[in-house]
């Protein structure tokens, strides 16, 4: 198993009143599995998948990534173990503007310490693999939102995740670039990695293996 | 790693070209002018510090029972306090008998002289270049040369034996060359020879008595020493042999690592002036380099965050930015250094160089303040890089990836306060220029009491080789004035206004037992004419009666109300416990400024002396025809060219004299002015970069604003509101400051303006107006953005 939440909540003091954005979440994710959250706007998507991706905290249960137990980790730990585990795709994109798509690939290994003859062919076998050597020496500004969303991807790739947490990874393209996006998705899960995102269009969450729908912070 | 932050660093400045060139800017000019200011402390503190066990070397000042205090003591009293003293290890004369010319082969030049005892290198521990301390004031007709004086004279070479001719008679043997003097140094010297060598001088002997004070005297004394008992000793040694010691009030104990600021009191204005300046314009850059960098942070937190998620952990994120900032700081560094030596330096030096003498900057010698500026940079890199990025890089991960800076708590006090403290300083300096401005311009602008404009004055103290010759010429000249149509008045004198010597004699009225001590100059009969100084009563001196009466004085109207008199007829100037006469009074003239208007008009008395004596006159003043100052020029020149002489004659107007007595204090204007101008442009700086801030911040709320109908004009004073109250605040803050500041400065002078309220309305006027300048140009940017825009960012 790669991680189980058993009974998360988590909530905020709103006016002397708990507004619960997460309630009761029990969710069981096993390697290889590829699953789509769906769910209105404000129904806690983003929130969970955060938690998962220990970006968030929660205020009750217990979450376990890969037998740990997170909710008993400090924050260094925590840090380390989704460092390592874990790739995040996001809606924005978010690149560093200032850094090429060849030193964006690089950042994270230049975080764990890989030494740079290995950072080298870890980021030409990416460029390679995602079909971006000619564009390794622009900044993100130069890409259109499709390439830079690849180069998104690359990046959550490269220090070979187990599990890639993506949220909205298409919200921000028009549609022919995000079905290669979730093209995408789907080969690589095919290759073993797991997936976990979220999306609000029905059609990409069809490849998704799993469909979670969520309501008011509860799992339905 | 590394790479990859020095990389990321230099994009990031380049990205926010505008903010990084204010930084910069702000950054160079702020650390230029520190580094000058304290530079300039640097060498003053390090200018004597050579000299070993200052603690133990003590010299006595002579205090007055009319409040005057000097450090000339009659010749006899180091002797006699070296024999009863035990306490005094060394002890030594130093003193000017007048500057002796030196000849070197074809070379011949005249420096200041200094005459010691063999024990000086007992009391100052000054090294020798060339020479031996132990023996360089062995033998009577040594001479010791400053380096400077031996460049000139020998070169490169090592002078040590060499001879020189003294005054044109005496063979002097160099005996030792000092290690180069700093300006700044209590040490004046040109060259010191033993005082052995005046003791054959007539004029000496006969004045190396307990009857004249023009000798200090400097004393080693055992550690450990009482002082108080010590004083009291020399007061006693003073009371019992002084011609009259009446006049003294007490003796005083001075040590001598104060000997520079008793000499010049204003070099510890100066000095701490130096250092609150640094230290105000350091903090005022310190906290705008932190605001500037703040306002980047909007852009930033992003960044940290997605940093955060790919691993970077917090002391990757801090380095960033501190390298980021390091790159500034240094370049700033090398921008300041620049600054310092090619123009800041030069210019401090021309505003103070004549009263304190130029210093220059070596590399060997100095090197402790490039090291203090490279630990300053490093500071302030550490503290601008780490208190701006603790405050972000805690934000929540999730809140920090949306980018949602209001959420961000930011400490509004502590940053107001910053604001406030930079306003609050820049408009006292800006308050304190103005006060000093208007002060100068009194001083300048002032009633003298005397005519100063087309008067000409030339210097006719030349040394005359053969002074009869020089005599007969001169009046030959004075003929050739006096039948030129273009000369209104012709006058010679000791001394013009702005230039009297210190000399002080005390007078006694027997009448009503009042003493009154007289500042002296000799005049010839012109002066009053030519300098159109009434007189309120009696006369003029006349050619024809004063040379045979003796010694008819005009005093001026001070001196008579000192004495307490109504009218001079049938007075005279009498020393006190002297059977002597004394001097008739023949006239009172009104009190005019002879010395600058920091220095209230004392009791002045003129003696007459023929027009062309030269060996007693030292100014010649012509009053011109306006325009025909140029023909009169040529006229003297000419006339002197054919006199020989070894000084050359030069010629100035009276007025450049007068207003040339407020060089320093308009020096010190200027650096205020500088001062006031940088931290006032610097606290802008950071303003600018606070108000694009806090607009990025609001845009959603200024977008909402527009929509529901807010024009430009609102949305401007609404963000500039905030900003204009706290320059508000430092206003109340430094307006008192600045008063009591100045209102201490003011009273040191004689003649002084009342601060008015004006004054701070205007510093405080000049503040706004730069303040809403800068902000309007970014709050009139963020107003007129389109709403659509800014709501869809959202």
């Amino acid at each position: 198993m790669l991680l189980q939440l058993n009974n998360i909540f988590k909530w905020v003091q709103q006016g002397g009143q708990r507004i619960f954005l997460l309630k009761d979440i029990n969710l069981e994710v096993e390697e290889g599995e590829f699953i789509s959250i769906m769910g209105p706007s404000g129904s806690g998507k983003s929130t969970l998948l955060n938690v998962m991706g220990m970006l968030d905290t929660f205020d009750e249960g217990e979450y376990s990534f890969l037998d740990e137990p997170v909710h008993q980790l400090k924050e260094k730990h925590r840090a380390n173990l989704y460092k390592q585990y874990i790739g995040f795709v996001f809606q924005a994109y978010h690149l560093i503007d200032e850094l090429t798509v060849y030193e964006n690939l690089e950042m994270p290994l230049l975080y764990k310490k890989i030494s740079g003859s290995e950072r080298k062919a870890m980021v030409a076998d990416m460029l390679d693999r995602f079909n971006i050597v000619g564009k390794k020496d622009l900044f993100p500004a130069q890409l259109s939102g499709g390439q830079q969303q690849l180069v998104g991807v690359a990046r959550a790739l490269i220090g070979k995740p187990k599990l890639i947490l993506a949220d909205e990874p298409t919200g921000n393209l028009n549609s022919k670039q995000g079905e290669e996006i979730m093209e995408l998705f789907k080969q690589l899960n095919e290759e073993g990695v797991t997936i976990i995102q979220v999306t609000h269009s029905e059609k990409n969450a069809e490849y998704g293996k799993r469909i979670i729908n969520l309501l008011d912070g509860r799992m339905v | 790693m590394l790479k990859n932050h020095l990389k990321l660093s230099l994009r990031n400045l380049w990205k926010n070209r505008l903010l990084s060139s204010l930084n910069l800017l702000g950054l160079s000019i702020g650390i230029g002018s520190v580094l000058t200011l304290l530079f300039s402390v640097y060498a003053y503190y390090s200018a004597d510090v050579k000299i070993e066990d200052q603690g133990n070397i003590y010299f006595f000042k002579t205090i007055t029972t009319g409040g005057d205090s000097y450090r000339e003591s009659p010749y006899p009293l180091m002797d006699k306090i070296v024999e009863t003293s035990p306490q005094v290890i060394a002890a030594t004369h130093l003193h000017g008998w007048g500057n002796m010319w030196l000849e070197q082969g074809e070379k011949e030049l005249q420096e200041r002289t200094d005459y010691v005892d063999a024990e000086f290198f007992e009391v100052f521990s000054l090294p020798l270049k060339y020479g031996d301390t132990e023996s360089a004031l062995e033998k009577k007709y040594s001479i010791i040369l400053t380096d400077r004086v031996s460049q000139k004279l020998f070169g490169n070479k090592n002078p040590v034996g060499a001879k020189l001719i003294g005054a044109d008679s005496l063979n002097l043997t160099v005996t030792g060359v000092f290690e180069p003097i700093s300006p700044y140094s209590s040490f004046r010297l040109g060259v010191i020879m033993p005082n052995d060598i005046l003791k054959d001088n007539s004029n000496f002997v006969s004045q190396a008595n307990w009857g004249n004070s023009f000798s200090p005297s400097y004393f080693r004394v055992r550690a450990g020493t009482d002082l108080a008992q010590l004083e009291n000793h020399v007061n006693q040694l003073a009371q019992n042999n002084y011609v009259d010691p009446t006049i003294i009030a007490g003796m005083k104990a001075v040590p001598y690592s104060e000997s520079r600021m008793d000499a010049i009191p204003v070099v510890k204005i100066i000095i701490n002036g130096c250092i609150a300046a640094s230290f105000f314009v350091l903090l005022i850059v310190l906290v705008n380099l932190l605001n500037l960098n703040t306002s980047t942070m909007f852009r930033r937190t992003k960044d940290i965050t997605v940093r955060k998620i790919l691993g970077g952990s917090k002391k990757n994120v801090i380095a960033q930015f501190c390298i980021e900032n390091g790159i500034l700081v240094l370049i700033s560094i090398v921008i300041s250094g620049v600054l310092f030596l090619g123009f800041l330096l030069p210019a401090m030096n021309n505003i103070f160089g004549a009263d304190f003498g130029k210093i220059a900057f070596s590399f060997e010698n100095d090197y402790v303040v490039i090291l203090a500026a490279i630990a300053l940079g490093v500071l302030m890199t550490l503290v601008v890089g780490v208190l701006p990025t603790l405050r972000f890089i805690s934000v929540p991960i999730s809140i920090g990836i949306k980018g949602k800076i209001e959420n961000i708590k930011s400490n509004f006090f502590l940053k107001n306060s910053f604001i406030i403290m930079q306003f609050a300083i820049a408009i006292l300096f800006i308050c304190v220029a103005i006060i000093l401005n208007s002060q100068i311009g009194f001083m300048k602008n002032a009633d003298v009491g005397f005519n100063r404009e087309n008067v000409i004055v030339g210097n006719i103290d030349l040394d005359y080789k053969d002074i009869e010759t020089a005599n007969f010429n001169f009046e030959a000249l004075l003929d050739d004035l006096n039948a030129n149509p273009y000369v209104e008045n012709i006058s010679t004198s000791e001394s013009i206004p702005s230039d009297y010597y210190f000399n002080y004699t005390t007078y006694h009225d027997p009448n009503t037992g009042r003493d009154v001590r007289f500042r002296r100059s000799y005049t010839d009969v012109g002066y009053l004419k030519t300098l159109q100084i009434p007189i309120m009563s009696g006369r003029d001196f006349d050619e024809n009666m004063d040379s045979s009466e003796d010694n008819p004085v005009i005093i001026n109207r001070s001196a008579m109300e000192a004495f307490g008199w109504t009218s001079i007829e049938g007075k005279r100037l009498k020393f006190k416990n002297h059977d002597s006469e004394g001097y008739p009074i023949v006239g009172v003239m009104e009190d005019f400024h002879y010395q600058d208007l920091q220095n209230s008009v004392e009791p002045l008395v003129h003696f007459y002396k023929k027009k062309e004596d030269l060996a007693i006159h030292r100014y010649l003043s012509v009053r011109v025809m306006e325009g025909q100052e140029k023909s009169i020029h040529d006229m003297i020149v000419s006339a002197f060219a054919k006199i020989d002489s070894r000084r050359n004659y030069e010629q100035a107007y009276l007025s450049e004299k007068v207003s040339g007595q407020y060089r320093l204090i308009e020096g010190m204007l200027t650096t205020v002015n500088v001062v006031a101008l940088l931290t006032i442009f610097i606290s802008c700086l950071g303003m600018f970069g606070l108000i694009s801030f806090m607009a990025k911040r609001r845009i959603k709320e200024i977008g909402i604003r527009k929509v529901l109908g807010a024009g430009v004009l609102k949305i401007v004073v609404l963000l500039s509101k905030d900003y204009i109250i706290l320059v508000g605040i430092a206003t109340l803050i430094a307006f008192p400051a600045a008063w009591y500041l100045m209102n201490a400065w003011l009273g040191s002078f004689a003649y002084s303006i009342s601060i008015q309220w004006w004054m701070f309305a205007l510093g405080g006027l000049i503040a706004f107006l730069i303040v809403s300048l800068t902000l309007s140009i970014q709050a009139v940017k963020s107003a007129s953005v389109n709403p659509v825009k800014s709501l869809r960012t959202e």
